[in-house]
């Protein structure tokens, strides 16, 4: 709990640091104390887990292992942040405080012990996003993000708390603890209150997770973002969304198996070809990745499909290997947009001559991404998989690999213009932080590969 | 007599009004109000629901949680209207579509 | 369902005779003066009213965006008393805790509205 307290006070002193116009104190400041956080989450572990507050929060290990996780993709993008909003306002306080305030309802998401706090941990995560989306008060495509964003987040908070009335007016309780006893007393006098219930949070957080049918909004709101707040929304976000999902099925609902695991199948299938055939066509990379993550959203769920034991861990590698992978590939978008003005694939054209390094850190988040064996994307597919396989979900499997060759297809792109398409062009400046970035998320995602273990044991 | 079922029934017709504004799209304030619908039929199941939770009051906690979180959206989905309406001149949300494939 | 559950139509009657007395006086006063009261029709009484002061153009006109900030500023922190009415009715039951709590909750309210001040989104020009 300590380490929710640190986050919120420490977005509260990023905005009057702000105010008292330290701006060169701010990046420190948010990094010193994100890193603190992660200390007391470090400092938590292992301990028994009791439910906190009158059964509010629960930091079990789960809860714990995805918060760090949330908490230090939220330093990666700091760190990418050195310089990009100095640009566009001189209110550069607000971005990191509205980013704090995010990761602090992200993490809220991840430890829930009530769907009191579901709630509240997935408003504060969303609200401050809206307004990130909408940062560039004078770019078009921003302030259509941020409405689309908006309409779509606030439509899918709507079902959220009519399925969380539901579920309560068939439990009687918020608590997940009295949920799961009412489920396990009753197993023929469910209440369809009770069902319906599932089925509405199951289609709210598949909008927070932006699977398909309701993907619609992320190419959008994943285009017209500044590229920053991409990253965040396209790691932090979906980690938070996968785990908080995770979290409230596996408690809650595993006895309801048979009803909502066919739901989720369906949408699952759709999720993976709307997001890998739509990838196919595009232009703009930052759309294609916009694409690929809804697909990769898919892969997450089958987590979901083959509920059980293991489904945090291979959730936890997937996410892990997808969100390093997604910062190197946007991060490097931005240095690339500022240097071409393009977020086209010919903007990667003979970039492998002049910037070796940066290439190499972009063709690895790639094969990553495509799931190519010696990276952690690859590993985390075979988790995911091998999951689904003993479930005996043959046919989930095949459509999976399919998928996975479209998506193969148009990774390599940018892997093919970096290498293969020779152009004059200058080289691009890769400033400091952005080294570091690239070279963490690039290492870890090669070691993650090679020595998976270090990560599959945790939860 | 009223019984639950009368205040269920309510809620899911404020549920399914609020829902076709949304789906109709005209205009971004009236989504807004569609949504707000949908928000306090869900706060009025939860205060209905209270009534049989008369340990706890659980539901009419959580029912101020949400108008009070609904209330801080609002408040940020009109700066985000106002700030569309400058730039687009409309807020129908079918003509600011610059964005697309 | 047990019955002390149910309500009754007859526990609505009072919230009926309030909507009923509260939609009367409103509907009885303007008729009540429209029937009884003097009829003077000059340009002024029938202008708009702006405390005396010259009537300059329509009133349904776009107006500045510094009184939507401050209604929205409103709005926010005016919500925020609903938390105040539960604890307020139990808070003999919460002693010395309720009220510290209550306090960092108000504090932290008091944050925000420092920093609304400080930023200078309440002054006009």
């Amino acid at each position: 709990m300590s380490a929710i307290i640190t986050l919120s006070l420490l977005a509260i002193l990023v905005l009057y640091l702000g105010l008292f116009k330290a701006r060169r104190a701010l990046l420190p400041v948010s990094l010193l104390g994100l890193v603190a956080t992660v200390v007391l989450y470090g400092v938590q572990w292992g301990k028994t887990a009791e439910p906190l507050y009158s059964g509010m929060v629960l930091f079990d290990h789960f809860a714990v292992v995805f918060s760090v996780v949330c908490v230090i993709l939220t330093i990666l993008v700091l760190l990418l942040s050195k310089d990009y909003f100095d640009k566009s306002s001189p209110h550069v306080a607000e971005y990191y405080a509205l980013l704090l305030f995010s990761l602090t309802g992200a993490v809220l998401v991840v430890s829930f012990h009530n769907l009191a706090m579901l709630f509240i941990g997935i408003e504060i995560m969303s609200v401050a996003l809206y307004i990130l989306a909408g940062i560039r008060k004078k770019d078009f495509a921003s302030n259509e993000a941020a409405l689309k964003y908006f309409l779509m987040g606030a439509y899918s908070t709507g079902f959220l708390l009519f399925g969380i009335a539901l579920l309560y007016g068939a439990s009687g309780s918020f608590d997940l603890a009295a949920i799961k006893e009412y489920v396990v007393s009753n197993p023929q006098g469910i209440s369809p209150l009770f069902y319906a219930g599932i089925l509405l949070l199951i289609v709210s957080l598949a909008f927070k997770l932006g699977a398909a049918p309701f993907h619609f909004w992320t190419p959008d709101v994943y285009d017209g973002s500044p590229i920053l707040i991409t990253i965040f929304m396209a790691t932090v976000v979906k980690t938070a969304a996968i785990a908080g999902f995770l979290r409230l099925f596996y408690f809650c609902f595993i006895p309801l198996q048979d009803f909502w695991v066919p739901v989720l199948l369906v949408m699952t299938i759709i999720t993976l070809f709307v997001g890998n055939l739509t990838a196919i066509v595009q232009q703009s990379v930052k759309r294609m990745l916009a694409y690929s993550s809804i697909s990769h959203a898919g892969y997450l769920l089958f987590a979901i499909v083959a509920i059980g034991a293991t489904s945090a861990n291979s959730v936890l590698f997937y996410v892990t290997a997808y969100s390093l992978s997604t910062i190197i590939g946007f991060g490097s978008l931005i240095l690339v947009k500022r240097a071409t003005g393009s977020e086209h694939f010919e903007a990667f054209n003979g970039l492998a001559k002049k910037n070796p390094y940066l290439s190499l850190a972009i063709a690895i988040a790639m094969l990553s991404l495509a799931g190519i064996p010696l990276t952690a994307g690859f590993v985390g597919k075979f988790m995911m998989f091998s999951g689904v396989l003993a479930d005996y979900q043959v046919l989930l499997v095949v459509l999976a690999v399919i998928n996975a060759a479209m998506g193969i297809f148009y990774y390599f792109r940018v892997i093919v213009a970096m290498y293969f398409k020779p152009l004059d062009r200058d080289a691009i400046v890769v400033s400091g932080p952005y080294r570091v970035v690239f070279f963490l998320a690039a290492l870890i995602t090669l070691l993650l590969g090679v020595y998976p273990a270090w990560l599959t044991g945790l939860i | 007599m009223i019984t639950l079922t009368h205040f269920l029934i309510v809620g899911a017709c404020l549920f399914s009004i609020g829902l076709y504004a949304v789906m109709a799209r005209r205009n971004a304030i009236m989504v807004l109000v569609g949504i707000e619908l949908m928000i306090n039929a869900a706060v009025l199941n939860l205060v209905a629901f209270g009534r049989y939770d008369s340990e706890h009051y659980g539901g009419q906690a959580f029912a101020l949680f949400a108008i009070v979180l609904a209330a801080a959206s609002v408040a940020v989905a009109l700066a985000i209207i106002l700030n569309v309406y400058r730039h687009y001149k409309t807020i129908n949300p079918e003509d600011i579509n610059h964005l697309k494939d | 369902m047990e019955s002390e559950l149910l309500s009754t139509p007859q526990d609505f009657v009072p919230i009926l005779i309030q909507l009923i007395v509260a939609a009367g006086f409103g509907v009885g006063t303007i008729i009540i003066t429209h029937l009884i009261g003097p009829k003077v029709r000059t340009e002024n009484k029938l202008g708009a009213f702006e405390s005396g002061v010259e009537v300059i153009g329509n009133a349904r006109q776009p107006f500045s965006i510094k009184y939507f900030i401050v209604a929205i500023l409103f709005v926010i922190f005016d919500i925020e008393v609903i938390f105040m009415y539960p604890w307020a009715v139990n808070f003999r039951e919460f002693g010395l805790s309720g009220l510290i709590e209550m306090f960092v909750f108000m504090g932290l309210l008091l944050l925000g509205f420092i920093y609304i001040i400080k930023r200078k989104a309440l002054e006009w020009d």
